[in-house]
């Protein structure tokens, strides 16, 4: 079978297909399992897909989007792994080794959109919420949703259609300055989310517990809900001693 | 105390199928912000519609920080348009507590919900799947789909109703304003402990520089870490909340950073 148009075009359905279930409550179907299976059905060999995908899903096993942390593209990776071997008779494995570089090359396209089309989407979300204007905050996540559901896959058909070799060498061409600077920036942006909260719940006299959180976490490796079950102690404590000795806690107001 | 702003049965289930977007419009700097909002949009409008003021406050609460497992965020959204309900028909209400509920509740219920849904039940699921699956058979990505996705289902739809439920018993419980005062002091303790945690977790920089020469060179990190490990992240922090207090716009501040870090990398690339 020829890269042809349509099969590009199926390629790119397969692609849309994991974003437009959730929207019926499915999630997971970008993951390898599935989308090396629904590959597998469209390039007319489902066994040799279906076999592909759980190859990949064990390399990405423990893999999975947490907070900020975002797993390599393993649908990208998935699909021309998958759509490689099927075309080119080759190994299982060689799926997995194509998948792995993809994947990385992948998150790039995500990169992009987490630092830079949706914060901007949100921002424009910030200004019509001023106004009032639920209707502009509701577009605003239609528009993310809309990049989100398209633009990835637009380039994983076209990097099917075009050969996976002139996808690497494109991704070869971006200079690693620009990928380097990029990484960078994504530790920092979240201090400015971080920043905004504070700055609308911290008083003068709650600071202290901003710092006692972030010391536990930097001094003794506390996860969050360490961190949540000590916080909860440490105000059940204050309840109790005030309900003791009879005095108020008055919150402070959020000038500080 | 005036009725006409009560949700239905019919708008909680557009707040459910909504919360399942929640990852469709996903940032680095508020994560599921835009999302969250979407999702209580609706419920919003209908609450606040004889109260333009309020409405525009309680959109800007919505586009607030948002990072939870997503299927338990219907939780968070019940509690939140609850205690909107009840801001409407109130006037002393403390609006900053609904913040404070939903950014202490986050963080705690995104470690639990993520070692539960997306690790547990996903690992469960992809375990039924993946033996069919190796042998080719197509009832290993259909399986895996089930029984992920059917319980979530459930997972999702009772966070909304007993988040909802929750949130009204809050409020009759908070009659009284000093313990309506101690829940947001409370919370605010609870919500900045974490975020506290988070400054340390979530926000990274490997700073490449290196202080000493030779062979006793040793990256700048090292030394700051003896002093006080994530001193970087704190700092980062502090400087974003710095410029914040001084009206900078936060897109100035996005775009600064960007700049900042890619001009940065291409001068060292030069050395």
């Amino acid at each position: 079978m020829e890269n042809s148009v349509l099969t590009a075009f199926l390629i790119f359905l397969v692609c849309c297909l994991p974003s437009l279930c959730t929207f019926i409550g499915i999630d997971n179907v970008g993951r390898p399992i599935v989308s090396g299976a629904l590959v597998g059905l469209i390039l007319g060999d489902l066994e040799t897909g279906i076999i592909c995908g759980a190859n990949i899903e064990l390399i990405w096993l423990g893999v999975f989007a947490i907070g900020a942390s975002n797993p390599p593209d393993m649908t990208a990776g998935t699909v021309l792994g998958t759509a490689y071997v099927i075309l080119t008779s080759a190994t299982v494995e060689s799926a997995v080794l194509l998948a792995v570089p993809v994947a990385t090359a992948g998150k790039l396209i995500g990169e992009l959109r987490w630092t830079v089309i949706d914060v901007a989407l949100g921002h424009k979300a910030d200004s019509y919420a001023l106004e009032g204007n639920t209707r502009g905050v509701q577009v605003m996540h239609w528009a993310a949703t809309a990049i989100n559901i398209l633009f990835k896959p637009i380039v994983i058909a076209l990097a099917f259609y075009f050969g996976i070799d002139l996808i690497e060498g494109i991704v070869a061409a971006i200079p690693t300055w620009l990928t380097d600077g990029m990484m960078y920036a994504t530790g920092i942006i979240p201090a400015i989310g971080f920043a905004l909260i504070a700055r609308m719940i911290m008083s003068k006299e709650t600071v202290l517990f901003l710092i006692l959180g972030f010391a536990l976490a930097s001094f003794f490796n506390l996860s969050t809900i360490a961190i949540a079950v000590l916080a909860c102690i440490i105000v059940a404590y204050q309840i109790f001693n005030n309900k003791r000795t009879g005095r108020e806690v008055v919150a402070d107001d959020n000038e500080f | 105390m005036t009725t006409n702003s009560k949700l239905t049965k019919k708008d909680l289930a557009k707040i459910y199928w909504r919360s399942c977007q929640l990852d469709m419009s996903w940032d680095y700097e508020r994560q599921q912000h835009i999302a969250y909002s979407y999702g209580i949009s609706s419920a919003i409008d209908k609450i606040y519609k004889n109260d333009p003021e309020k409405k525009k406050r309680a959109l800007q609460r919505g586009l607030d920080f948002m990072a939870c497992t997503p299927q338990i965020v219907p939780f968070i959204m019940g509690i939140d348009v609850a205690l909107n309900e009840e801001n409407v028909n109130t006037d002393t209400f403390d609006e900053s507590i609904i913040t404070s509920i939903k950014t202490s509740l986050m963080g705690p219920m995104a470690g639990i919900g993520d070692s539960l849904i997306p690790a547990t039940l996903r690992i469960i699921a992809t375990g039924i799947g993946i033996s069919f699956s190796m042998a080719g058979n197509p009832l290993g990505p259909i399986l895996f789909l089930l029984t992920f996705n059917i319980p979530c289902y459930f997972i999702r739809y009772y966070s909304l109703k007993f988040g909802y439920k929750f949130g009204t018993k809050l409020i009759t419980s908070m009659a009284n304003t000093n313990i309506m005062d101690t829940v947001s002091y409370s919370a605010a303790i609870v919500g900045l402990m974490v975020v506290g945690g988070m400054i340390y977790s979530q926000i990274w920089l490997d700073l490449p520089i290196m202080v000493g020469s030779g062979d006793f060179a040793q990256p700048l990190v090292t030394y700051l870490d003896q002093i006080m490990p994530g001193l970087i992240q704190l700092g980062l922090f502090g400087l974003m909340y710095y410029l914040l207090g001084k009206k900078v716009k936060t897109t100035t501040i996005l775009w600064a950073v960007l700049g900042i870090c890619i001009g940065l990398t291409f001068i060292g690339s030069l050395f």
